[in-house]
């Protein structure tokens, strides 16, 4: 009884996730009512609740908005850490364009990136979700452990993949070599470093397949039962319920994977020993951007680099969010 | 009935954050403190280094020697990750808070340089000191130590690169004294004898492969830079003869078959792992400090040093080397306690009791006088492979790596030039004719920036 009880309030919670995600992008149409609810005695209250957030905002402002802020200037100087910044107005940006073969090649790697390992960890995500989802016994033991990689730290779980990967004495070409199967030399080769790292993100899945787990149990089973009666298979469940009433889920795990994506360092970093792996093939935007700034002390060049980034993730994370009235449901 | 609840909710979980609280503080506690200052009175020295481990020790050992042989100052050494070690003292030095000495052993000097982190040292002794050390200087420790006629690291230990082999193999192989080959091609040829294969030609004995493209260029010529001209030399002959010879080797055994045979063994071990020790290897090229640890992990292992022998046409006693250099960044509180701990651990002022010091971390020496003293003399003869390494020091033909602001850069484009032709992805002309490019790119990008160099 006790056992059932907890399950069913760890149910309520997930649920509770799922319906707090599914109406992510609505806040801001309620602002005009929020507004002409707000009086000078709120005005005080929140005072005081700002007074208590305020070593957050504090360091919020100090450490990240206007460094924020400054990188802009910094953009267009010269500027390595040490002296003072010398302004050289566009050359940041106008190198990077135009003479930085280097660059090129690190957004074409993040991009491929973005474009495989997203699509891939949704995919992967949602599957097993959907596995998990099933009333199976002991259901709450297989979630926890397809979730505890993903709280696994990320230079860890690298040094790990070093050895499970290893083309001699790795995990996996072991097995394979145990069905007399030759595995790839992984991280060695210019063709399967990449592929190793996009593979290697899937371990950490666990983390997204949680929230698609939460916005499965927000579905109405009503539904289920409406289109059983009107003769509905599986996959027609699946077609026309499952996953238009996950795309709320689904949408925000795009976005935030994108961007990550985007930010793609720490693996690449510990994994190819900070170098840009086999013919660059590993040579990430945020690791050239890391080597420009830390070890070519290039802070100018490399403040460019991230506005870059800032304006091409906002670019590509904007389109998605223009895009999602499209084809996110938000069930209503 | 609800308020009760609420205040017994209350009371555990106060009961929870205190007994958190308490395993908290018994933790920090038992943590180890931070040790206190045994010299308080003295000026304190701050001294930042890399080393960890086994070396750690060493290194705190000559702090402590240090301390104890003067009554002014008090060296603190502390060790800091080397994989931060660089962004670490950069900031340090921008935050206004720097170490006062620091000892480094990657590439750093041109680039810290121009970036005005470092102090000239030339300029914290006498002129007739300066010129006596100048003149007394191994030729690599200059190389590694100066920039643009400065001197801004003393090295206190060289490393330097040379072959290990094993003298049963060669006889095995058909080697009747024991000896190296003459030439590079000859040991090649060794080599390619002593190579094994498993019944898949899978690759699980070494014969000889040489370092990276970075080490193998002072056997063909200058390298990557003219010292006499201070020029930056990419593609040039020489170069390219040290890049085919590379990409030959790798092509005849199957770079893929290297790269997982490499893959399975640790090459990078300080201890019995290294593939040395554990017979993947017969002849490989590896720096001194492999001495001391063959003696400590392997002490019954029979094995002879040699320098690499020269290409035909090539250079004699060549090879590459590094240094571990001391340097005091600018903003330094107290610089003259500093540089008594350079000259202390260095020898420029004591070279005899210096070269104690330098044999407690099986160092190379920054001159022949330290050599020459009766403690390190002692040494080479409890080590007698670790004399092929010091008779190679007063070689023109060591290099190490070109002094240009954008040191870092050209090593790791350097490595990607060689990488690419090793796996034969590129043509050897392809792969260095890119370099170059490479770096033309870069000097055009720092000119437009207005850097001089």
């Amino acid at each position: 009884m006790g056992s059932a009880l907890q399950t069913n309030a760890g149910l309520d919670t997930l649920k509770g996730v799922g319906s707090l995600l599914k109406r992510l992008p609505t806040p801001l149409c309620h602002l005009d009512g929020y507004r002409a609810r707000y009086d000078d005695a709120d005005m005080k209250r929140h005072l005081v609740g700002y007074a208590f957030i305020s070593p957050w905002l504090i360091g919020f402002a100090v450490f990240t908005a206007v460094p924020f802020v400054i990188s802009i200037y910094l953009s267009f100087t010269r500027y390595n850490v040490v002296t003072e910044p010398v302004w050289v107005g566009a050359v940041n940006y106008r190198t990077l364009l135009a003479h930085d073969p280097l660059f090129w090649k690190a957004m074409g790697i993040t991009l491929k990136y973005a474009a495989i390992a997203v699509p891939l960890g949704i995919f992967t995500g949602v599957a097993l979700a959907l596995l998990l989802n099933l009333e199976i016994r002991g259901i709450a033991i297989y979630r926890t452990i397809f979730y505890l990689p993903s709280i696994v730290p990320v230079v860890a779980t690298s040094v790990v993949f070093l050895w499970i990967l290893n083309p001699q004495i790795g995990l996996v070409n072991g097995i394979l070599r145990s069905v007399d199967i030759i595995g790839p030399n992984w991280l060695g080769s210019e063709d399967w470093a990449f592929t190793s790292l996009v593979l290697m993100g899937l371990w950490g899945v666990g983390g997204s397949m949680i929230i698609y787990l939460a916005g499965l149990k927000d579905i109405p089973y009503t539904l289920y039962e409406a289109a059983m009666i009107d003769g509905a298979n599986a996959w027609h469940r699946m077609r026309h319920i499952t996953l238009p009433m996950l795309t709320p889920v689904i949408f925000f795990n795009l976005v935030m994977g994108v961007i990550s994506a985007f930010q793609y360092f720490t693996q690449a970093y510990v994994i190819m020993d900070a170098t840009s792996g086999p013919n660059d093939s590993t040579l990430f935007y945020a690791l050239h951007l890391f080597n420009r700034a830390w070890r070519y002390l290039d802070m100018g060049y490399a403040s460019a680099m991230a506005w870059i980034l800032f304006v091409l993730v906002m670019t590509v994370t904007l389109t998605i969010f223009r895009s999602h009235r499209r084809w996110v449901h938000y069930g209503n | 009935m609800a308020i009760d609840q609420t205040s017994a909710r209350a009371g555990r979980t106060l009961l929870v954050l205190g007994i958190l609280a308490f395993v908290g503080l018994v933790i920090s506690f038992a943590l180890p403190k931070p040790a206190e200052r045994l010299y308080p009175e003295r000026i304190p020295v701050r001294f930042w280094h890399m080393w960890t481990a086994e070396w750690k020790a060493v290194v705190d050992d000559i702090a402590d020697r240090f301390n104890k042989s003067q009554d002014k100052y008090e060296v603190i050494a502390l060790s800091i990750p080397p994989s931060g070690g660089e962004t670490k003292f950069v900031l340090a030095v921008a935050g206004g808070d720097p170490p006062d000495v620091m000892a480094q052993w990657n590439p750093v000097i041109p680039s810290w340089v121009d970036s005005g982190l470092l102090q000239p040292l030339d300029e914290m002794m006498p002129p007739a000191q300066w010129r006596q050390l100048h003149s007394d200087m191994y030729p690599i420790a200059r190389k590694i130590g100066m920039y643009k006629d400065h001197l801004y690291g003393v090295t206190v230990g060289l490393d330097l690169w040379a072959c290990y082999y094993r003298p049963d193999d060669l006889r095995a192989a058909g080697v009747p004294d024991d000896r190296l080959p003459p030439t590079l091609e000859e040991l090649f040829a060794l080599g390619a004898r002593l190579d094994r294969f498993d019944d898949h030609k899978n690759l699980t004995h070494l014969g000889f492969l040489p370092e990276g493209y970075l080490h193998t260029t002072p056997l063909f010529g200058n390298g990557f830079y003219d010292w006499e001209s201070g020029k930056l030399t990419i593609y040039t002959p020489d170069n390219l003869r040290a890049l085919q010879t590379l990409a030959d080797a790798y092509q005849r055994l199957g770079f893929d078959n290297v790269s997982r045979f490499q893959a399975g063994i640790d090459q990078s071990s300080f201890s019995a792992g290294w593939p040395f020790i554990s017979g993947h290897y017969s002849i490989c090229v590896d720096g001194q400090w492999r001495v001391e640890q063959l003696a400590q992990y392997a002490p019954n292992l029979q094995y002879k040093t040699a320098p690499l022998p020269a290409p035909t046409g090539g250079r004699p006693l060549a090879s590459f080397a590094g240094g571990n250099f001391m340097i005091i960044p600018k903003g330094a509180r107290c610089p003259a306690g500093a540089w008594e701990f350079v000259k202390f651990w260095s020898g420029i002022e004591n070279p005899e009791r210096a070269a104690e010091l330098y044999t407690k971390g099986g160092w190379l020496p920054l001159m022949p006088a330290i050599t020459n003293a009766p403690a390190y003399q002692a040494y080479l003869k409890k080590y007698p492979q670790f004399k092929t390494f010091v008779d190679m020091l007063p070689s023109e033909n060591i290099q190490t790596t070109p002094p240009v602001p954008y040191t870092i850069y050209l090593t790791d484009r350097v490595s990607v030039c060689g990488d690419l032709a090793m796996r034969g992805l590129q043509t050897c002309e392809e792969a260095l004719r890119g370099l170059e490019k490479e770096i033309a790119q870069e000097q055009a990008r720092r000119k437009e920036f207005g850097y001089a160099d």
